[in-house]
């Protein structure tokens, strides 16, 4: 039996993922397909790799659980070094989606869902309610889905299955492959919602391979972006990337409205307010509230200003102003 | 070669599409009509002592039995050579090995299976082996190709979400590929059975006995009621054989594809 693999029990308590140096050079080639890359991924932490194709962000992700064997550096995973841990160990240990999904078509919905803990020998029972539990989270209802099978549920429905699926043996580690890629725009955006939602619940440290700047923007509490020569251009929160892109490149490839983009991510609550005594002027809003959701509250109201309950008043023009010029160390995230 | 053989694939790949709405019972009725014409007509007919003795009741159950054992046995031999040799060619370590393995396979459907029968005779002896071998030679390459067929036309992404689930290659070749291979392995399989069902005609010649007894004397006694029965029997039991193959197919597919 090879070294046993036990997730969470790291010797750097809040560095869940490490890539130390890791590079991917591919025989033949006289290219790295991934350039030397130190990265530390905090626990708990929803980090995005976005490029263009060919940037090695899908060889980056298939290093961490060795779909792909690094060919220099190190990759630490719970403070392992994952080449000493046997691979199919690890990737049990390790939630994985990908965009095809990939469900057996043959075994039902239930026992897609149950693959990895029947290999863990989990007993039946307890696979049977962590698959009701598992589906229950994703959205779907288990006495309806439970025994049908991959081919009779919608492309959406069939990802919800894959989260489900991935997260089946509580990973504390996901992986995930543009899982939304190839779902319609609308049905993509509810999944990218709701997995926001399950993602604040369930605290996995999430890898997000993505070609999609927006849905990086929206998911990623930090993004890398590579460029098409696998140069990582730049590794910051989507804030800091809006306001102050490190090169030409990240600036074309987030493209127009990275200030309009802003508002969305911007929380009133980090804006400088005028302290006022008085209420009286319409609409109080909460703190936490982004600057795009209050600025349609107030337009929609016909006001031009709000009150942020425990810091004072904001006008339209305060607001975008504000936002415009904000500088980076003001900011949270 | 690899081109040629993609064609072919696909050709079976069709065939075993169309197998699911065949369980119709138009090939059991016409295998029954014939079977119960050649009765009737052996009952009705006037037969010289040559013809009453080859057409006698048990005389035919025996010729029967003689066939139908040949085929069966021919085609688990078939099965237990082609499926397991399918699947090790497939593996990515065998990979050299493929083409050569195909070519001979290949060779072995393009010579006459009555070549192989006389030279066996020639060399080691007749009998029920003999014919055995000769029919296995014949009919190991749809089984063969189409297990090989099978396990490569398994969609990647569903094995690499298996790998990255953590399945070993064992765990992903048993509880993956075979089982989506299926529906293609099975169609090679019934098309291995159906050759073997008219290719056992011939086992007459290394006195292995079969249906073929029957055309065979009809041909040398030149006794056309004879000749004609081993024919239609032989036909009915190909349509049998076929309509049974079919609803195996439909059932074992495994559910969900």
């Amino acid at each position: 039996m090879p070294e046993q693999f036990h997730p969470g029990t790291g010797a750097q308590s809040d560095v869940e993922i490490s890539l130390r140096e890791v590079s991917k050079r591919y025989p033949g080639s006289d290219a790295d397909a991934v350039r030397p890359l130190s990265i530390d991924i905090a626990r708990g932490e929803f980090l995005v790799l976005v490029g263009p194709s060919g940037c090695g962000k899908t060889t980056t992700l298939r290093m961490i659980n060795r779909l792909v064997e690094p060919s220099g550096g190190e990759i630490w995973v719970a403070g392992k070094n994952t080449a000493h841990v046997d691979p199919d160990e690890l990737r049990r240990q390790i939630g994985y989606v990908i965009q095809q999904v990939g469900l057996l078509p043959h075994l039902s919905i239930g026992e897609n869902v149950g693959l990895v803990p029947k290999m863990l020998d989990w007993s039946k029972e307890r696979i049977r309610q962590r698959v009701d539990e598992l589906l229950d989270l994703v959205g779907l209802d288990p006495d309806t889905y439970r025994s049908r099978y991959p081919k009779q549920l919608s492309g959406g429905q069939q990802q919800r299955v894959g989260v489900a699926r991935a997260l089946a043996a509580d990973p504390p580690v996901m992986l995930m492959d543009e899982p939304f890629g190839a779902i319609d725009p609308i049905t993509r955006g509810h999944l990218q919602d709701e997995f926001l939602k399950l993602q604040a619940r369930i605290r996995k440290t999430i890898v997000f391979v993505t070609h999609d700047i927006d849905e990086a923007l929206r998911l990623g509490d930090r993004i890398a972006i590579f460029d098409e020569d696998a140069r990582l251009a730049q590794l910051d929160t989507p804030l800091a990337i809006l306001t102050s892109p490190a090169d030409e490149f990240v600036r074309s490839f987030i493209g127009d409205g990275a200030a309009i983009r802003r508002l969305s991510l911007l929380r009133v609550g980090d804006l400088p307010a005028v302290p006022e005594t008085s209420t009286g002027t319409g609409i109080e809003v909460d703190p936490g509230e982004t600057v795009s959701a209050v600025l349609e509250k107030i337009l929609a109201a016909g006001l031009d200003s709000a009150v942020v309950r425990g810091r004072g008043s904001l006008t339209v023009r305060d607001m975008l102003l504000a936002t415009a010029a904000r500088d980076e160390s003001a900011v949270v995230s | 070669m690899t081109r040629a053989l993609g064609l072919r694939d696909n050709a079976t790949a069709q065939a075993s599409a169309e197998a699911a709405p065949r369980s119709s019972f138009v090939l059991p009725l016409v295998a029954g009509l014939l079977v119960a014409g050649v009765l009737i007509y052996i009952q009705v007919a006037d037969l010289d002592a040559i013809e009453a003795r080859s057409l006698a009741f048990g005389e035919l159950l025996v010729r029967l039995g003689e066939h139908v054992r040949l085929v069966i046995v021919s085609t688990l031999v078939v099965v237990a050579l082609g499926v397991p040799l399918g699947i090790l060619l497939s593996r990515p370590a065998a990979g050299p090995l493929q083409a050569p393995v195909l070519a001979v396979a290949n060779a072995g459907q393009a010579i006459p299976s009555i070549g192989i029968l006389v030279l066996l005779a020639l060399l080691f002896d007749v009998g029920f082996a003999m014919a055995v071998i000769s029919l296995v030679v014949y009919a190991l390459l749809p089984v063969l190709r189409n297990t090989m067929v099978g396990l490569r036309h398994v969609d990647r992404s569903i094995i690499d979400a298996a790998r990255g689930m953590g399945m070993g290659s064992r765990r992903i070749l048993f509880t993956v590929e075979l089982p989506l291979a299926v529906p293609v392995m099975l169609a090679g399989i019934r098309v291995a059975l159906i050759l073997n069902v008219g290719v056992a005609t011939l086992a007459t010649y290394t006195d292995a006995g079969g249906l073929g007894d029957l055309i065979e004397r009809g041909i040398v006694f030149y006794r056309m009621p004879i000749l004609l029965s081993g024919c239609l029997l032989t036909i009915a039991l190909a349509l049998l054989v076929d309509w049974l193959a079919g609803v195996a197919e439909t059932r074992l597919r495994p559910r969900g594809l």
